[in-house]
């Protein structure tokens, strides 16, 4: 049986004024993310536009996602985003985190130069992105036609829409590059020493060193970045809307819907279409897959670092 | 003691925290804000009368969408009304993100009039967002007949009125550049869309690697190539009564020699020269401001950027061709009015109507048009000698007063139905589809609109 610690006065002061300075932030997080997460669930059973009352219609608005084709495609169109863009982006961070890593001189400077693109505004890099998209002036098919290369209409053709997302992404890759980057500093030396004298050459040293040692933070880092791509938008809505003159009132896709991401398909049907109930009942189901994500991210984590005898 | 001022601390900062976010007594950021009095802006309230300078005046809000010159524009118009009478004050907003309108209008936080697209106009009206101005209109006994027809259907929904129009025509004809005509052996622009064609094949330039140097079709912008080359072949994508017609005759016709056009000089080179001419759109490097398009089906705004960028552009405006078959369809155009409507919740009803009758008046309409180079939707300004002095407007105005313009069809689902064609199209103009495959399964496609 628990014996219950009695607390002293001085301890419930304390307690009372911890609440008391936390109070605002609580006060924050009601209002401004337990109550809109309440009412986006009761909205997602009703039907309402941002001027009328919405009127309660049980599950149509879930079952209208599931026969809606374009909710279909965007959700290829994540998928996507999500198994192919986030293992090339992995790579890459690990490639350069290694390389970083390694680096003896300028050391500081190299990881700026990775790490920059992380920290310039979306909107300014997917701009710049556009422009060295250009089929005929953009850096990307100068430099395939000095090799030779006809480079596609890289934003126009939906073949190479979504690859063209890709390549973007790579370019984001100094967070993961910084994280991987410190975990492969902390793997002991000794392991590296001792694995020479055994004859160790350098792919045993990183397949059964390096890899073992650094694999909490790779899958950490890998399902980070699948949750986050879950949640891809400002790259799209930026890319649509820059292509469409800046239009209002214009739900586009990319070509042939391509790069209609499910995240900007709940804000056409938000702000586009008007239908909040649909874009509530959505939103709802994308936040049901992330948690969903988060529970595996927790439990594999913790694996792996079993596994590895770590903590 | 110290749980006193604990307490007393954690109080101050809620209440700071709360009192940031209350929407009541803000103060907005004058840097978007296009104040004409001079005067912060402020809530209006129609109960309660703001003092604004040395009169008692109600506060009208009105956002529209014009952002640098077309902003002082509406700059022009809002100190016009404010000169005009003293009852209402109206302090303009220049916000170009319907996100925001939305957002505003949801939490009743919303101006008292907008300005709106008549495409974005049917959005609001089947969602309920515009207060019907009918009510208004015949207690004031407003005479209708001083509107073009086209302009006050384009703000009539179910028989009633919503919306005012400032201006209004055929938005989109075409510019043709004179120099690339005249080395073909042409001192004319095309009449039909054969003509068109033909003409297009002679201007067409390739480079050494075959790539598209200047392109005669005028596959660019994407927007006409979706509109007014199908109007020019009779094609529609709609009817009168507001059907859906994805497999009109026409349309298939006009994708054809699109498609003809992108086979000939192949659709990769024919894609990635619409590309850059996509991102360059409006630029200094815009390719018919620098020589690289002959024919572009554009709007009455192209002018003034082209005075912009390159004012030594030897250009024509004509209208749009029709084809041999069907000449009648000359100047057929996507019909485009600028309106002003009432929010439903809009707090000032009576003010806001107000300004929107005289911002569709002739004074106020003539500040707009004359001041955005746009065709007027009034009767009374289409020979307004300072309109028609505007370069290249009286084209315009000539392709309206034919009445060839195409309004947008009133259904709910318009921005879900152009996004279903722009699809198609994409599928057809990469080779993926046929022109009849395509039009197919958009019918498919449509048939769950409502």
């Amino acid at each position: 049986m628990k014996k219950r610690v009695k607390q002293s006065v001085k301890d419930k002061r304390n307690n009372l004024n911890g609440f008391l300075f936390a109070l605002p932030w609580i006060i924050g997080f009601l209002c401004f993310s337990i109550y809109p997460l309440a009412s986006s669930l009761y909205y997602s059973f009703t039907s309402f536009s941002p001027v009328s009352d919405p009127v309660w219609i049980g599950m149509k608005n879930f079952q209208n996602i599931f026969q809606d084709p374009l909710v279909v495609k965007s959700l290829k169109n994540t998928l996507f985003m999500s198994f192919i863009s986030t293992p090339l982006n992995l790579l890459c961070a690990l490639c350069l985190a290694l390389i970083c890593a390694r680096q003896q001189k300028a050391k500081g400077v190299v990881r700026t130069i990775y790490f920059l693109p992380s920290v310039i505004p979306m909107v300014a890099g997917t701009m710049v992105w556009i422009w060295m998209f250009d089929p005929t002036y953009g850096i990307i098919n100068s430099v395939l036609a000095k090799l030779g290369i006809r480079g596609p209409a890289w934003l126009l053709d939906p073949k190479t829409t979504r690859w063209s997302l890709v390549m973007m992404g790579l370019w984001h890759v100094g967070t993961a590059m910084l994280v991987i980057m410190n975990a492969v500093q902390e793997v002991s030396s000794s392991y590296y020493e001792a694995a020479k004298i055994d004859g160790a050459n350098v792919f045993d040293l990183f397949f059964h060193i390096t890899i073992p040692g650094i694999a909490h933070v790779i899958v950490y880092q890998a399902i980070l970045n699948l949750i986050n791509s879950f949640q891809y938008f400002q790259q799209v809505y930026i890319i649509v809307r820059a292509s469409s003159g800046n239009a209002i009132g214009l739900a586009s896709g990319g070509p042939a819907n391509s790069i209609l991401m499910y995240p900007l398909y709940i804000f056409h049907n938000a702000f586009v279409y008007m239908d909040m109930g649909k874009a509530s009942a959505m939103a709802w189901l994308l936040f049901l897959v992330v948690a969903a994500m988060t529970v595996i991210m927790i439990k594999v984590t913790k694996r792996v670092t079993e596994g590895m005898g770590g903590e | 003691m110290r749980r006193y001022v604990a307490f007393t601390m954690a109080l101050v900062v809620a209440s700071a925290l709360l009192a940031g976010c209350s929407s009541k007594d803000k103060t907005e950021d004058n840097t978007n804000t296009t104040a004409v009095s001079g005067t912060a802006v402020q809530e209006s309230k129609e109960e309660a009368p703001t003092e604004s300078g040395d009169k008692t005046k109600e506060i009208v809000n009105y956002w529209h969408i014009h952002t640098g010159d077309e902003a002082k524009v509406e700059d022009e118009l809002i100190a016009a009304y404010n000169a005009s009478q003293d009852k209402y004050e109206v302090v303009g907003l220049s916000m170009n993100d319907q996100q925001k309108l939305i957002v505003a209008l949801s939490s009743d936080e919303g101006p008292d009039v907008i300005f709106s697209s008549n495409a974005n106009l049917t959005t609001y009206y089947f969602n309920g967002l515009l207060k019907d101005l009918q009510e208004y209109a015949d207690r004031d006994q407003i005479d209708f007949s001083q509107w073009t027809d086209k302009a006050i259907q384009a703000c009539t929904f179910d028989g009633k009125l919503y919306a005012m129009p400032e201006s209004g025509g055929s938005a989109i004809q075409m510019f043709y550049n004179k120099d690339l005509l005249k080395a073909a052996g042409y001192s004319e622009p095309p009449a039909t869309m054969e003509e068109l064609y033909e003409m297009s094949e002679k201007i067409t330039k390739l480079d050494g690697n075959g790539d598209i140097e200047v392109m005669g079709y005028p596959l660019f912008p994407l927007a006409s190539a979706r509109q007014e080359l199908i109007y020019a072949f009779g094609g529609r994508w709609w009817d009168e009564e507001g059907n859906l017609t994805p497999e009109s005759e026409g349309i298939l016709e006009s994708l054809h020699m699109n498609l003809q056009v992108r086979e000939k000089y192949g659709i990769e080179k024919v894609q990635a020269f619409v590309g850059t001419a996509n991102t360059n759109r409006y630029t200094e490097q815009d390719m018919f401001f620098t020589g690289h398009q002959a024919f572009r089906f554009d709007g009455a705004w192209l002018p003034t950027m082209i005075a912009n960028n390159n004012p030594d552009l030897n250009y024509g405006i004509a209208l749009v061709p029709g084809t041999k078959a069907h000449p009648e369809n000359r100047g057929a155009s996507r019909y485009e009015a600028g309106t002003v409507a009432m929010p439903v919740n809009a707090k000032c009803k009576e003010g806001a109507w107000d300004f929107i009758k005289f911002a569709s008046s002739h004074e106020g309409s003539k500040i707009m048009d004359f001041g955005r180079g746009m065709t007027p939707a009034r009767i009374d300004l289409m020979d307004d000698p300072d309109l028609k002095s505007i370069p290249g407007l009286e084209v315009f105005i000539e392709a309206t007063k034919q009445g060839n313009g195409i309004n947008y069809p009133q259904i709910k689902d318009y921005a879900k139905y152009v996004s279903l064609i722009d699809n198609a199209l994409d599928l057809v103009y990469n080779g993926y589809q046929t022109p009849e495959e395509a039009m197919a399964d958009l019918a498919e496609q449509c048939k769950g609109l409502e």
